[in-house]
């Protein structure tokens, strides 16, 4: 579909490059003055949207979680608000319910003028550290219903008519943790948007109001034909698949399935998530916001060169059925989303598309994790709160053609920055252990996936100090594609590798946690792509050298014997006779091995005969590890998916 | 006779070379080209070029692509990180960001160190300096054998929280320097003392690495020029623009990570107080890519954000340079959505645009100026013709897919890429409460002049100053710095929990271990100038800011105003009841090197004899006959109304109808821009 253009490529350009510099601007702005570390860490995004709410760009780097839901939360605004917006008024909003994500991203809505006419609307998004509700940080794995998350706010003034609505501002942030530090992100957002808007008006004065107003559409029109001429050349059909959430915690045994079928047709991309479980009983649930970003972000992902703004969802559209996991209505608590279904929406559509677009394939990627413990420092006199809030880098999925990307910032937002120890150590009284690379955590394939990390520490001088973890894929184990093979199960661990060790799992919230206790838990590494036994047996060897594999599991994943010559000098040999029989073996026993009854393997692996890598890799089967029972049903679910990604590719 | 001052800036492809003959007050600029397998041969083979002799040289000061070459190949002699254990992939799993965060197929560089060269010991220091476990001595000796057995050259030791005691550092040190003598070892605690594993074991890890490297470069260099008679210190550039001298590059060698970077905003600054401007921004146009740098008040900006690679910070401070993918050599083209694009891709040198007649046949900017008859077809000296038919066809390409006119074509070409620019100006200059309004722009390189006035009419940038030898003006940036070390200390404390006392007691170190650096370099006493600054912040905020702080004080309030004022000028709001904390202490260290003064001259001769030819130049939608003139032949004083042209055998300067120029005592050209509005 051809639209018409009225503004000459000159000025379009200049203007198109111009709305992108603004919001850079703006982001630049915010990441210098914001208090919250988790904004400062870049958990932010910002917005020029139209009169309409529409989204005419966003930041380049901008957090991918938000991407799809800045116009919503715009709209939300302007429905609200109608006629009565004037000069100087700024609204803020952090509803999910309403198109946000979740609580702690808390949106900044400022209206231009012009002329007294309402031209444009300045966003600027970032994640409060604590929002209030019952836990520091405003994560809370138990809740089911949103009171008691955080504080809500639907669109909502606070200024008016250039007036600072101080009452409002107060009973808002006087309900969060540390309020002086929220008005400090306020105060951050709103003047974020102010520098758009001086930038804004200069534009209009020197290109004239109307052209800067056409620039706006045509922008978006622009993307929708870059984007409708990308459809055009991509095959046509629909394709469909199943990502899982470990559990409903109610429940117990049994995945959560998202599904998700993609439809191309001659010029649009549809994504039809029915057949997704209702929604469940924790807060891994995703608003209809979220959800869609999702699917926006999976697909932009193998578009990398398109800009975004809403000329890109007029290209890219989505059906989200009601009450369900992707789409869960107020009050139902979205909080945890980032970790439950959004992740698996985006990794989801990356296995579509690599059917599609073979030469960017992607396998799943490891799952964002949030670990929180908060409590009283006892280090000095003061006694102060303290939140140690932590999230990791881990590995990505294995790649068409190279290994999937070790180390690297979750998916639901590559931007994000893992935080420095010595500054954490400055503010809570948490000593790091281990910052480091986990051998084997790599799914294993022809090219495997990123390597995992592990991260740990030691409670030190505290009180009244609890742990909560918002995490999944403890059971829906990060998988590979086109015969490569899954990483390792995530989870918490307390007290590690003593006697009192517990096995915490994904989501827990308030452990209590007392002076000299530690902790770990890994990030696990990216899911393999392609038959690992068709790895190159050097490319084995290096990550032998590395560390990034183990000699043991060097034959049992790849089927390469490497016999260590001198550690110290990084000699090592490849037994190339072996290796032809160690491959052959696993070839021709493979598919009994992964229809092995998982009584067996439970049997197994309490004998201490296999271990978790073994339980899952070589026998598909999936267990509690909190209890070391085999979970029969979500074995067979998982099972049934890795048949189709990796078992029929062997 | 000693009489010469010699820079010279090693680039990627040409070396530029700028000799300053003190006695004559003349001055000689060449290029050559650079020899990247062998660094010092592109440098000697610059000085034959310029017929002088080691004993005519009175400093040579350089800036060398070395280490930059050295990293980005991964050509590093073998480097060994030793660090706390549980620690040894920090510098793998760096921040764990992108820097293009949507595609999956572009990967963060590998790290400089692989994971077989990173080892453990046991030993750890808490966030106060306690030490909470010693350095286990017996597993640091039995690791510095394995060391010694794996014939490491260098190693970067880097501990946690050593920022706050490097006690277990320095301990680790010795025992290597014990087991592997003669082997580079340096420590995070020396080299950068600040918070944050991540950041400050980059910086030690790229130090190690490019230590061995640099310091043989420099005694090569050194014996070099020795044997051509030259006996000074040979000073290099480092990128938080000053200048070291052999003594000091092994200590830190990760400066000079990039050290020709800062010429060229170096030399912006100068010529731009020259003309009597305090406040310029620089605009460095070359073939591929353009720097811009920002000068306020007399000082260029610094950052502390900066890196060859990205994810691995180099934690020194730094000349801002925003570089963008805009050059003489950038491609115009459609993209699919159908909007004219300008870079970042580049013809490069090879094929090179269309006209150079290298095999280029896609449109370039050079292509579209030499449609537009702001480039001429002829270079001044004959050395190259330009090929009209052949840039008419490549910009043909993008008038057909527009409908366009083929100079419309062009001027549409020329308009895009000035946008570009002046987006990524904006960025480091309104973007950072700066007015443009208050602003010259200094246009060099060899395609700045070709467009700067049309840029500074669209950032509204009252005046264009174009230096006498645009094309080479960065190396002269070499000559205009003065030795500088920069020591800092991360020091987190709230502005009212201290006292003047305590911090000037901290400075007095600090100060001291400045000294001594500049002593190792020579510099006496009279020539050493010391300033300080304290980073500060609003309780809360992540970033902080450098204020300057005086030698002596005996309160802190006057230092916290002007943090309040520095606050909203560069974030447009400040807050005095806000409490502030101390971040950091710096101090920085002048060591002042004679400059030269560069003559100035008598207005001699007439405008006229410097016509070359007028030729029809496109501006405003039409073509107009336009004055072509010969630069060297232009006397001091003139004035030259546009529409014209000057040309010079390193650049050719537009001045489109309207503008006025004028030409001062230093032959810079001085451009009146006509603002819009």
């Amino acid at each position: 579909m051809e639209t018409t253009r009225t503004l000459d490529p000159v000025t379009f350009e200049v203007l198109k490059n111009g709305f992108v510099n603004l919001v850079d601007q703006m982001a630049e702005q915010m990441l210098r003055t914001c208090y919250s570390f988790v904004i400062y860490n870049r958990d932010f995004s910002c917005a020029l949207c139209d009169a309409e709410g529409n989204t005419i760009m966003q930041g380049t780097q901008d957090i991918s979680v938000h991407v799809g839901t800045l116009h919503l939360t715009a709209k939300a605004v302007l429905e609200d608000f109608g006629d009565d917006i004037h000069p100087g008024d700024v609204f803020l909003v952090n509803d999910p319910y309403r198109g946000g994500t979740h609580f702690s991203d808390t949106r900044v809505i400022y209206p231009v003028f012009y002329e007294g006419r309402l031209i444009a609307l300045m966003q600027t998004n970032g994640h409060w550290a604590d929002v209030g509700g019952s836990n520091p940080g405003s994560f809370d794995v138990t809740a089911k219903e949103h009171y008691g998350e955080g504080m809500r706010i639907p669109p909502v003034r606070i200024y008016s008519k250039g007036q600072y609505l101080k009452d409002v501002v107060n009973i808002i942030v006087k309900n969060m943790r540390l309020p002086e530090e929220r008005l400090g992100d306020l105060r951050s957002q709103v003047e974020a948007a102010k520098v758009g808007e001086v930038q804004l008006q200069a534009m209009i004065r020197k290109y004239g109001v109307e052209t800067v107003l056409e620039a706006f559409s045509e922008v978006q029109n622009y993307v929708e034909r870059l984007t409708r001429a990308k459809v055009k050349t991509l095959p046509k059909g629909t394709w469909e698949t199943v990502d899982y959430i470990d559990m409903d915690p109610e429940v117990g045994d049994g995945l959560i399935p998202i599904r998700v079928k993609m439809t191309i047709t001659d010029d649009e991309i549809l994504y039809d998530l029915s057949g997704s479980h209702p929604y469940i009983s924790c807060f891994l649930n995703a608003g209809f916001g979220s959800a869609l970003s999702g699917t926006y972000a999976g697909t932009k992902t193998f578009f990398p060169e398109i800009p975004l703004n809403s000329g890109f969802y007029r290209v890219v559209k989505t059906h989200l059925p009601e009450n369900s996991v992707v789409n869960a209505p107020s009050p139902v608590a979205v909080s945890g989303y980032c970790s439950g279904s959004f992740e698996k929406i985006m990794n989801a559509c990356f296995e579509l598309w690599s059917n599609i677009m073979p030469e960017r394939a992607l396998a799943c990627s490891f799952n964002l994790e949030y670990l929180l413990i908060g409590g009283y420092d006892t280090r000095n006199d003061a006694r102060d709160y303290f939140m140690w809030y932590d999230w990791m880098a881990g590995g990505h999925g294995g790649r068409i053609d190279r290994d999937g990307a070790n180390t690297t910032s979750p998916v639901f937002g590559v931007g994000l920055s893992v935080q420095p120890c010595e500054g954490q150590e400055r503010l809570s009284p948490v000593l790091t252990t281990k910052h480091e690379i986990i051998t084997d955590s790599a799914g294993p394939g022809k090219y495997r996936g990123g390597c995992g990390v592990e991260k740990g520490g030691q409670l030190t001088d505290i009180e009244g100090t609890v742990m909560s973890y918002c995490c999944d894929r403890s059971r829906s184990i990060t998988w590979g594609i086109m015969g490569g093979l899954p990483s390792i199960p995530q989870g918490a661990v307390l007290n590690p590798g003593s006697d009192s060790e517990q096995f915490l799992g994904t989501i827990f919230s308030n452990v209590p946690l007392q002076k000299g206790d530690t902790f770990t838990r890994p990030a696990a590494g990216g899911g393999g792509l392609g038959d690992p036994l068709e790895r190159d047996m050097y490319a084995v060897l290096e990550d032998v050298i590395d560390e990034y594999v183990s000699i043991e599991r060097a034959r049992k994943d790849y089927g390469v014997i490497i016999q260590e010559i001198d550690r110290d000098l990084d000699q090592f040999e490849i037994d190339y006779e072996a290796t032809q029989r160690e491959r052959d073996y696993i070839r021709n026993n493979r598919n009994a091995w992964f229809n092995e009854d998982p009584k067996e393997v439970e049997r197994l692996y309490r004998a201490g005969d296999i271990d978790q890598m073994d339980v899952v890799r070589k026998y598909g089967v999936i267990m509690d590890y909190t209890t070391n029972d085999v979970l029969p049903i979500s074995t067979a679910q998982y099972r049934e998916s890795m048949e189709k990604r990796t078992v029929a590719h062997w | 006779m000693v009489q010469s001052r010699l820079a010279i800036d090693v680039g990627g492809t040409f070396t530029d070379v700028f000799v300053f003959n003190e006695e004559t007050g003349e001055v000689f600029v060449t290029k050559t080209s650079s020899t990247p397998a062998n660094p010092e041969q592109g440098i000697l083979d610059g000085i034959d070029k310029a017929q002088l002799k080691g004993q005519d040289i009175k400093v040579f000061s350089h800036g060398t692509t070395v280490g930059t070459n050295a990293l980005i190949e991964r050509k590093l002699p073998k480097t060994a990180l030793v660090t706390t254990k549980g620690f040894r992939d920090v510098t793998e799993i760096r921040r764990g960001t992108k820097e293009d965060i949507w595609d999956m197929y572009e990967d963060t560089a590998k790290p400089y160190i692989k994971r077989r060269d990173r080892f453990e010991v046991p030993e750890r220091v808490d966030y106060e300096g306690n030490v909470l476990e010693a350095l286990d001595e017996e597993a640091m000796r039995t690791l510095a054998r394995k060391l010694k057995r794996r014939e490491t050259e260098s190693v970067a030791i880097c501990f946690v929280n050593s920022y706050m005691n490097g006690e277990n550092e320095l301990k680790a040190k010795k025992i290597i320097e014990e087991e592997l003598p003669g082997v580079y070892v340096c420590t995070s605690s020396e080299v950068l003392p600040e918070m944050f594993e991540h950041e400050r074991m980059s910086t030690t890890i790229i130090n190690a690495v490019l230590g061995p490297i640099m310091s043989r470069y420099i005694k090569k260099l050194e014996v070099e020029m020795h044997d051509r008679g030259y006996e000074e210190d040979i000073l290099v550039l480092h990128s938080g623009g000053g200048v070291m001298t052999s003594s000091t590059v092994p200590k830190f060698a990760a400066r000079l990570a990039s050290s020709g970077i800062a010429a060229g905003a170096i030399a912006s600054k100068h010529i731009a107080k020259l003309c009597g401007f305090d406040n310029a921004i620089g605009l460095d146009m070359g073939g591929t890519s353009t720097d811009i740098s920002l000068m306020h008040d007399g000082e260029i900006r610094i950052t502390k954000d900066w890196a060859i690679e990205y994810g691995y910070p180099i934690g020194f401070p730094s000349i801002e340079i925003l570089t963008i993918g805009a050059g003489g050599g950038s491609l115009a083209w459609k993209d699919e959505g159908g909007s004219l694009r300008n870079g970042p891709q580049s013809a490069g040198a090879m094929p090179g645009p269309a006209c150079y007649s290298r095999g280029g046949t896609e449109p370039t900017n050079s292509d579209a100026n030499l449609v537009l008859g702001r480039l001429g077809v002829k270079l001044l000296d004959g050395s190259m013709t330009l090929d009209k038919d052949k840039a008419d066809a490549a910009v043909q390409k993008i008038a057909s897919e527009f409908g366009y006119s083929l100079e419309e074509a062009a001027s549409a070409i020329i308009e895009v890429a000035n946008a570009n620019m002046s987006d990524a100006v904006r960025l480091i200059s309104v973007r950072r409460g700066y007015d443009p309004r208050d602003f010259a722009l200094v246009a060099f390189g060899g395609a700045g002049p070709l467009h700067g006035a049309e840029l500074a009419q669209d950032l509204n940038i009252p005046i264009v100053i174009v230096p006498p030898h645009p094309g080479v003006a960065a190396a002269m940036g070499c000559l205009l710095v003065d030795v500088r070390h920069d020591i800092s200390k991360t020091y987190v404390k709230n502005a009212v929990d201290t006292t003047a006392a305590e911090l000037l007691e901290q400075f007095a170190a600090m100060k001291k271990e400045a000294k001594i650096l500049l002593e190792e370099e020579g510099i006496s006493d009279e020539s050493s100038t010391l300033m300080n600054y304290l980073d500060l912040r609003y309780k809360g905020q992540w970033r902080s800011l450098a204020i300057p702080v005086p030698d002596d004080f005996e309160s802190l309030l006057p230092i916290l105003e002007s943090f309040h004022e520095e606050h909203a000028r560069e974030f447009a709001f400040s807050d005095e009841d806000q409490p502030v904390e101390i971040y950091g202490l710096r101090v920085t260290a002048i060591g002042t090197v004679p400059k030269p003064e560069l003559p100035q001259f008598e207005a001699q001769g007439q405008l006229e004899a410097a016509l070359k030819e007028t030729r029809p130049v496109y501006f405003n939608n039409e073509f107009v006959e336009a004055n072509v003139y010969n630069r060297e032949l232009i006397p001091v004083g003139a004035v030259i109304e546009g529409p014209a042209i000057v040309d010079q055998l390193d650049t050719t300067t537009v001045i489109p109808t309207g503008f006025v120029a004028k030409v001062d005592a230093y032959k810079n050209i001085i451009i009146s821009v006509t603002t819009e509005y």
